[in-house]
């Protein structure tokens, strides 16, 4: 079945399988499958492997393990939620600590929505494509979406995200059960895929000078406010700052 | 360990208190996205500065990753985690289609310099 799709769509020069306009919307979801298959998925899937020993460690259900998975849908909060209950924290600690930690998404969805809007879309259709913006589905879809016939767009970011979505469930189920047992420079591996797997999605991502300098200027902020500014607040100081210079670097000199 | 809310104890209270504390506090910041994002073109010059600070936002969650790691990363030396991601990022920048490679090399050497370099 992909054969066919594969041989008819040869490799474009960026490397990613393109997708013909005169697709059915069945194909083009297949398609977003395949793409998400191909790795991401994995390595979402293999980052919330943690999450499952996490919840376990604090004496939840696994179900609600794999319920955080697929409702919160982002891995830095579902680890402050697990290791804050450990830690014995506040509960108005931890909602100020994800609040903060997932301040990020605001500008986040807000780039990619525009991609994905349809004339006739509901509020609610796109309140349910909001909820899949996590770094993967984000990182590849902006990459991916503008090669894609706008009324294709939807299909292949659901059959892509959900794709995730379904590869992390079962991870941070097998976690729930097996992490535990792991030798520590495995168990540090998977910890590192995270960190890891955003940068690699940034660098791929990379269009234009402003680009560039986001990603060098965040990288070398965010220590920095770590260190002077501190208690939560670092994180989002970091991002404004190396983010506006970067906008004004990517508006002085067009496309590099 | 934190403790249920008396009043809300129970066996639910695992899932409620994942609703209110952890998927409420996450999912507010998309819903008001969806908001915010009405009307908004896809060229604004507003939506190119929102990019750079959610690209730069995502990089220094990278970088707060490495200079104070969680958990079992902590045992591998900084060093080595710098040493792997810039391996990762070498792999890219070399050739930005291999990022199963990219992936490969960084964890290659964050595992192996966990096995040979951790104290312990």
């Amino acid at each position: 079945m992909f054969r066919a799709g594969i041989l008819s769509n040869p490799l474009r020069p960026d490397g990613l399988m393109s997708v013909s306009a005169d697709w059915s919307w069945q194909r083009v979801a297949l398609a977003g499958m395949r793409d998400a298959l191909m790795l991401p998925a994995w390595i979402v899937g293999f980052g919330l492997i943690g999450i499952g020993s996490l919840a376990r460690d604090v004496g939840y259900p696994v179900d609600v393990a794999v319920l955080s998975t697929i409702l919160v849908w982002a891995g830095p909060s579902q680890v402050l939620f697990f290791a804050s209950i450990a830690a014995g924290a506040a509960w108005s600690a931890i909602v100020i600590a994800i609040a903060f930690a997932s301040l990020r998404f605001l500008p986040m969805t807000m780039a990619i929505l525009p991609l994905l809007r349809r004339p006739g879309q509901s509020i609610w259709q796109q309140l349910l494509l909001a909820h899949y913006v996590a770094v993967t589905a984000w990182s590849e879809g902006l990459r991916r979406l503008p090669g894609i016939a706008p009324h294709q767009r939807v299909a292949y970011f659901l059959g892509f995200a959900n794709t995730c979505m379904v590869v992390s469930s079962i991870g941070t189920f097998a976690g729930y059960y097996l992490l535990g047992a792991l030798p520590i420079p495995f168990a540090a591996g998977l910890l590192c895929l995270t960190p890891m797997f955003f940068l690699v999605s940034l660098i791929a991502g990379l269009r234009h000078r402003g680009d560039v300098a986001a990603l060098i200027l965040g990288l070398a902020f965010a220590p920095v406010c770590e260190h002077f500014i501190g208690g939560g607040f670092d994180l989002i100081v970091a991002g404004l700052a190396a983010g506006s210079l970067a906008f004004l670097i990517g508006r002085k000199r067009k496309p590099a | 360990m934190t403790q249920p809310i008396a009043m809300l104890d129970g066996p639910l209270w695992p899932y409620l208190a994942l609703m209110l504390f952890a998927v409420l506090p996450t999912e507010i910041w998309r819903w008001l996205a969806v908001g915010f994002s009405r009307g908004l073109s896809n060229d604004s010059p507003l939506l190119e500065w929102v990019r750079a600070v959610a690209t730069a936002l995502l990089a220094g969650i990278v970088a707060k990753l490495m200079v104070s790691p969680p958990g079992v990363l902590a045992a591998a030396p900084g060093w080595v985690r710098v040493a792997a991601l810039a391996a990762a990022a070498a792999v890219m920048l070399f050739d930005k289609r291999r990022m199963m490679l990219a992936v490969l090399a960084g964890e290659m050497i964050l595992i192996g310099g966990v096995w040979l370099f951790a104290a312990g």
